[in-house]
């Protein structure tokens, strides 16, 4: 199989717009690395869950000084905060499912021979996708597809599933060739090479594109509020359209715990999952 | 009303809301980029301050917007403060980030030589380092402007200023005849705004990136 040289493709620039700031590393080939700490000691393993801890500790102390009103007291009940926190989960986790098994396939496809010359479009159509608001997106498929948990979750998935193939094709573009070239020099199929070569050298930067996945996807799952799809954002919208202050902040301290939560589980999965040999 | 007749007669309404919107974006992303090369410049001498800049960053960045937003109305009131201070936080993460790798990439033998030639600390800071790491600061600059052109739609909904207005009228008159119009409006001045943002970067990149470093 043919590989181009890396400088020959014009595919670095294209993808630079895809990753939130991730650009630079998928030129080193280490996506997330900086982010990734290569070896875990407690400080930088408890730091995320003693702040989330302290943060949402503090917002209930100070939310059982508060008076509430009747409006408060209602959207603040602890089975509609339980049902929005469950509800934003599982957008999460049913988002995030559908985004790996569309995104990481694809990206596997359009790296292989037959479809390689294919992957430029997908590209170009992904940075325009990018551009594309994800509140914009969500309010079309809303009015296309009528309120509901359907369009916001569609929604999602179309929003995270750019990021997640751009660092599938980059993480497989971005293996060296030789290897690639010895695998099948000893006489491995195409088949076992990309299971036993490519993806395994793969998995840092595929895992890294989970992750952003995964933090994407809490942020666009509060936005489904929009669409009626429940979730964290009915707690935010309607601590803003009510002015209930109380409200609005335990929704925003809720929604960034999870966010900050999620982020720390896939870091861990970062660490845990790479592969032992392809530690510095 | 098909999607023309709603341009023509909304246009000056669009227009309005498209310059806000162009505009809020404009000055939070220099605010943010002369803030977040600052911050470059100050941390990435030092191992852990420059590793503490890009980790503290990375962390805001997992935040959600609307949650953001959320926390900040308590502190500021709706309107423009909470969207301004967002978007230039928003707008702070990738600049810092690439600053912070950048200049930390910088070949440390043409410092040393720039040095050698007698150039002071500032001097080979603003003739030297800067001009090198300008190509990843700009990249950084350009994916805070994609990413703060969707987060200052989102922004509208604490009665910020833009096209994101269009977009809420649209999903608060759902069903009605014009609900698509504005939606659609809306989402396609914010794309369109987004690619004249976009092209005006490639040209400014053409204009600054130093002739010897480019690609």
């Amino acid at each position: 199989m043919s590989q181009a040289a890396p400088s020959s493709s014009p595919q670095p620039d294209d993808r630079r717009d895809l990753e939130h700031g991730e650009h630079d590393e998928v030129e080193r080939g280490f996506v997330g690395q900086d982010r990734v700490p290569r070896r875990l000691t407690w400080r930088k393993l408890l730091t995320i869950p003693a702040f989330v801890v302290v943060a949402v500790g503090v917002t209930l102390l100070w939310l059982s000084s508060q008076t509430l009103d009747s409006i408060a007291r209602n959207s603040l009940s602890g089975v509609i905060v339980r049902e929005a926190l469950w509800q934003q989960i599982k957008l999460v986790a049913i988002s995030t499912f559908f985004v790996l098994i569309i995104a990481i396939p694809l990206g596997i496809a359009l790296t292989r021979s037959g479809l390689r010359r294919a992957s430029p479009f997908f590209m170009a159509l992904a940075n325009i996708g990018q551009a594309t608001p994800a509140l914009g997106l969500l309010a079309l498929l809303v009015i296309w597809l009528g309120i509901g948990v359907r369009a916001p979750l569609i929604g999602i998935i179309i929003y995270a599933v750019l990021p997640v193939l751009s660092n599938t094709i980059a993480g497989l573009r971005a293996i060296d060739p030789t290897l690639v070239d010895a695998a099948r020099g000893i006489g491995m199929s195409h088949h076992g090479v990309l299971t036993r070569v490519e993806l395994p050298l793969a998995v840092p930067l595929i895992l890294a594109g989970v992750r952003t996945a995964l933090v994407l996807n809490v942020g666009t799952a509060t936005l489904a509020t929009f669409g009626g799809g429940g979730g964290l954002g009915d707690l935010i919208a309607s601590g803003i359209t009510n002015q209930r202050m109380p409200v609005l902040v335990l929704g925003s301290v809720l929604t960034v715990a999870l966010a900050l939560i999620v982020d720390w589980l896939a870091m861990l999965a970062e660490v845990v999952l790479r592969p032992r040999g392809l530690e510095v | 009303m098909n999607f023309w007749e709603y341009l023509g007669n909304r246009h000056q309404q669009l227009l309005a809301d498209a310059y806000q919107h162009a505009s809020a974006v404009f000055q939070c992303m220099v605010v943010a980029t002369l803030l977040g090369v600052l911050i470059g410049v100050l941390t990435y001498r030092t191992e852990w301050a420059g590793n503490l800049a890009i980790t503290s960053t990375a962390t805001i960045l997992t935040i959600p917007s609307l949650a953001l937003i959320g926390l900040l109305v308590p502190v500021v009131g709706l309107g423009v403060a909470p969207t301004v201070i967002a978007l230039t936080l928003y707008g702070l993460l990738p600049v810092v980030r690439n600053a912070v790798v950048g200049l930390r990439g910088v070949d440390p033998s043409l410092v040393e030589a720039a040095r050698g030639i007698g150039m002071s600390r500032i001097k080979r800071l603003f003739r030297v380092e800067l001009p090198l790491a300008w190509p990843p600061i700009l990249t950084g600059i350009r994916v805070s402007t994609q990413m703060l052109m969707g987060i200052a739609a989102i922004a509208a909904f604490a009665s910020g200023p833009g096209l994101g207005n269009q977009i809420f009228r649209g999903i608060s008159s759902l069903g009605s005849k014009n609900a698509l119009n504005e939606v659609v409006s809306g989402t396609l001045g914010i794309v369109i705004l987004a690619l004249l943002f976009d092209a005006a970067y490639v040209l400014i990149g053409r204009l600054t990136i130093p002739r010897g470093i480019r690609a």
